[in-house]
């Protein structure tokens, strides 16, 4: 998708957005035009914070580019994806399009990765629309901590009915505090959840982190609807992305659901109780983070309130199943501009996209209907609707993106819901999106393309190669020594990198920090290089030679690798500040928190 | 009626092997979606000894709508109603936990799990919890009065 294959390579970009407006205008248009993209779309979010007249002025011609083909692909989201997906390689994204594929190139793992996306989907068509998962990290550790959550959770939910009204519940102040316990963040202090995932669950750093969000609504009689939205999907580009979430403007273009690429497009809600800036999702150490960007009407994880109103939350761990409600019902909620919005995350599903026991066995089984007396049946499941066998030849079968597998008339009820095309399987509580399933035919040209960037690979290209080595060494559960020498070679041998990276932290600092604290509106721009001052040798001129760069693929790839590094670093002194790049900021926005 | 089978399936299992300390049989053969069950108080319980009559109720929707347990026999416990209707608070068994892949027996496991092992911060019955919470000892013989008044063997099946 067109707006995936942009932000792959701009969005840290844009976060450079107020060094860039004190850089020499020079820079190639080739290397601009990603990020022109990409501003558009974040121009919202973004001109907040930081206004950049020229910039906001020149992405404007890209913008209504770039929203028209948004238009084009938003018509075809559930009709026909094949036209969307041409519209956006034929459109004026051309371009940006071979970015992507270069992008995926530095993951030396995809390959034999995909040959098992291309194989499993022949015999698993429902693993078509989830094929990009199949790179994210395989996360077992991530799931382990859940049951007491869940505990937590249920707990919640069980005393709900006592309390007249959630937000008066998330309000007061024990709630909220009891967050804390609930959902260490990556601020707080040690965290066995955080610190303990990046050891197990990153073996491949390089992968992608898939989140989706569905709309909930609350069982309980007593709680009115909430907004009714179709499920969105994103697949970060990279892990330094940020998910922002927001009311839904006008001025974004149309919101992309359920892009087929990696995205960190912004999630827009046509509510009036979602602040334009309402809260933002990224991804950090192998865990999903939700954070409260100063929303006036509250952001809700599982009915805790994250922080007061206008003020910014700190960072706060979700998992699978948690419930994220934006904004609390106004006016009663009659009018469907009033509803506050209640999103069921899905993430840290990843292990059960990729290969394991469980969905080979089903393959396998797939493969061995009617073959008679030869077939293997080792794996026979039963059907947990009717407790039948499922597998006999010439039945009627329907099998769920998780494997699991039922007769079609007993699952039937349960897929043909008012929440269609949302199919929740009956056994693992894993939702489906059978409409992004059905038509996904995106996936020969995926797969080409990323056979074609497997073999782009096989080139011997430094700068690649480069980014191959520090990866196994960017995990931080490698010991600290050999990562911090990588690091030290890592510095010198990319000082754009380096530079760049520091930027991109520094900015994100500086972002927490303008919405933290509103008497100092622009920070960013001008105290950026002191305010880091491990990295300000290589910030600027890691920029300028970044601006300066003829080489636009390498400057495009810069912001991928960037992350690497910076975050093995601030992992290794301590993993539980990975964006505190430049001393106490973080914690200062921290403490303004309840 | 697609439920019957299951249900009926699902019944010979529990008759054919039965899970440890509890028995079950249908109300009316007629009627699949009434059964009786007989459960005896776990070891090392207060209940122990005793043996309670519930009564699981499976809508007709089942598996896709939970069934419901309620006690028969009268029991003194933090997570079951204290009036005629006996009543109990699962959690797998309310609506938005339930899963159609979720099995009777799986049920009747948790509820004689809930005997050994209360929990006092679903509980139905408030002022029960405090007890067991706050005068653990004076909890456990009440209910050990109680599952002698009521639920040894020569007053079982006295609701």
């Amino acid at each position: 998708m067109s707006t995936a294959s942009v932000s792959a390579s701009a969005s840290p970009s844009s976060n450079l957005l107020p060094s860039s407006s004190f850089s020499p205008p020079s820079a190639s248009s080739d290397s601009r035009l990603g990020p022109l993209r990409r501003l558009s779309q974040l121009r919202a979010y973004t001109q907040h914070h930081f206004s950049s007249p020229q910039h906001t002025a020149a992405s404007s011609s890209s913008s209504s580019s770039s929203a028209n083909s948004q238009r084009v692909s938003r018509r075809h989201t559930l009709g026909n994806r094949v036209s969307w997906f041409s519209a956006a390689s034929t459109g004026p994204e051309s371009s940006p399009s071979t970015v992507e594929t270069s992008n995926r190139a530095p993951c030396p793992e995809s390959e034999h990765q995909s040959t098992f996306a291309r194989y499993s989907s022949v015999f698993f068509p429902s693993y078509r629309g989830l094929e990009l998962d199949l790179r994210s990290q395989p996360s077992p550790s991530t799931e382990s901590p859940s049951p007491p959550l869940r505990n937590e959770t249920r707990r919640d939910i069980m005393a709900r009915p006592r309390g007249s009204s959630q937000a008066v519940d998330a309000r007061s102040n024990g709630e909220v505090s009891s967050a804390g316990n609930i959902h260490p963040s990556a601020l707080e202090s040690p965290d066995p959840v955080v610190s303990e995932s990046p050891s197990t669950s990153s073996p491949r750093p390089k992968q992608k982190a898939t989140i989706r969000f569905f709309p909930h609504q609350d069982s309980h009689a007593s709680s009115r609807p909430s907004l009714p939205f179709i499920p969105i999907s994103r697949t970060l580009p990279s892990d330094s992305c940020v998910i922002r979430v927001g009311r839904y403007s006008e001025r974004d273009g149309l919101p992309v659901a359920n892009p087929t690429e990696p995205s960190d497009a912004p999630v827009g809600f046509k509510s009036k109780v979602v602040s334009r800036k309402h809260c933002e999702f990224m991804y950090l150490n192998g865990q999903w983070h939700v954070k409260d960007v100063g929303s006036s009407s509250g952001t809700f994880l599982n009915h805790m309130r994250l922080s007061q109103p206008n003020i910014a939350s700190r960072l706060y761990t979700i998992k699978d199943g948690d419930i994220v409600q934006l904004g609390i019902d106004f006016r009663g909620g009659e009018e469907m501009i009033f509803r506050c919005v209640r999103i069921r995350i899905e993430c840290n599903r990843s292990w059960q996209q990729q290969p394991n026991e469980f969905n080979k066995n089903t393959e396998n089984l797939i493969k061995n209907l009617g073959k008679g007396d030869t077939a293997d049946y080792s794996g026979c499941r039963e059907c947990s609707i009717c407790l039948g066998s499922v597998l006999r030849p010439y039945q009627c079968l329907f099998m769920a993106a998780c494997a699991h597998v039922w007769h079609y008339k007993c699952v039937s009820r349960l897929i043909h819901t008012p929440d269609y095309p949302m199919f929740q399987c009956p056994n693992c509580r894993a939702y489906t999106d059978l409409s992004a399933e059905v038509d996904d035919t995106n996936d020969l040209e995926e797969e080409e393309e990323e056979s074609k960037s497997a073999s782009a690979e096989d080139k011997p290209e430094s700068a690649r190669s480069e980014t191959h080595t520090p990866q196994p060494e960017a995990n931080p559960a490698t010991p600290p020594s050999q990562t911090a020498g990588d690091e030290r070679r890592l510095e010198t041998r990319l000082p754009v990198e380096a530079g760049l990276a520091a930027n991109i932290e520094n900015m994100r600092l500086q972002d927490l920090d303008a919405s933290d604290d509103n008497s100092a509106p622009l920070p960013a721009p001008t105290s950026n290089p002191d305010s880091a001052p491990s990295n300000s040798n290589h910030e600027i001129p890691g920029w300028q030679s970044l601006t300066q760069s003829p080489s636009s693929s390498h400057t495009r790839q810069a912001p991928l690798r960037a992350e690497t590094p910076v975050r093995s670093e601030s992992s290794d002194e301590n993993p539980l500040t990975p964006l505190n790049d430049s001393g106490p900021l973080a914690l200062d926005g921290r403490a303004a928190m309840p | 009626m697609g439920s019957q089978k299951r249900i009926a399936k699902e019944l010979a299992e529990l008759t054919e092997t039965a899970p440890e300390g509890i028995t079950v049989k249908l109300a009316d053969e007629s009627n699949l979606y009434i059964w009786n069950v007989y459960m005896e108080g776990p070891e090392n319980s207060p209940y122990q000894n005793g043996t309670f009559h519930l009564t699981l109720t499976l809508p007709t929707e089942y598996p896709f709508k939970p069934p419901t347990v309620s006690f028969r026999t009268k029991i003194y416990h933090p997570n079951v109603t204290n009036d005629d209707k006996g009543s109990m608070c699962l959690g797998m068994l309310r609506a938005d936990e339930w899963k159609p892949s979720s099995r009777i027996q799986a049920v009747l496991q948790f509820a004689r799990q809930l005997l050994a092992e209360p929990m006092p911060d679903d509980a139905v019955e408030g002022r029960i919890a405090e007890q067991y919470k706050s005068d653990f000892a004076r909890y456990e013989e009440v209910a050990r009065e109680w599952t002698r008044k009521y639920a040894s063997s020569s007053s079982s099946g006295r609701a």
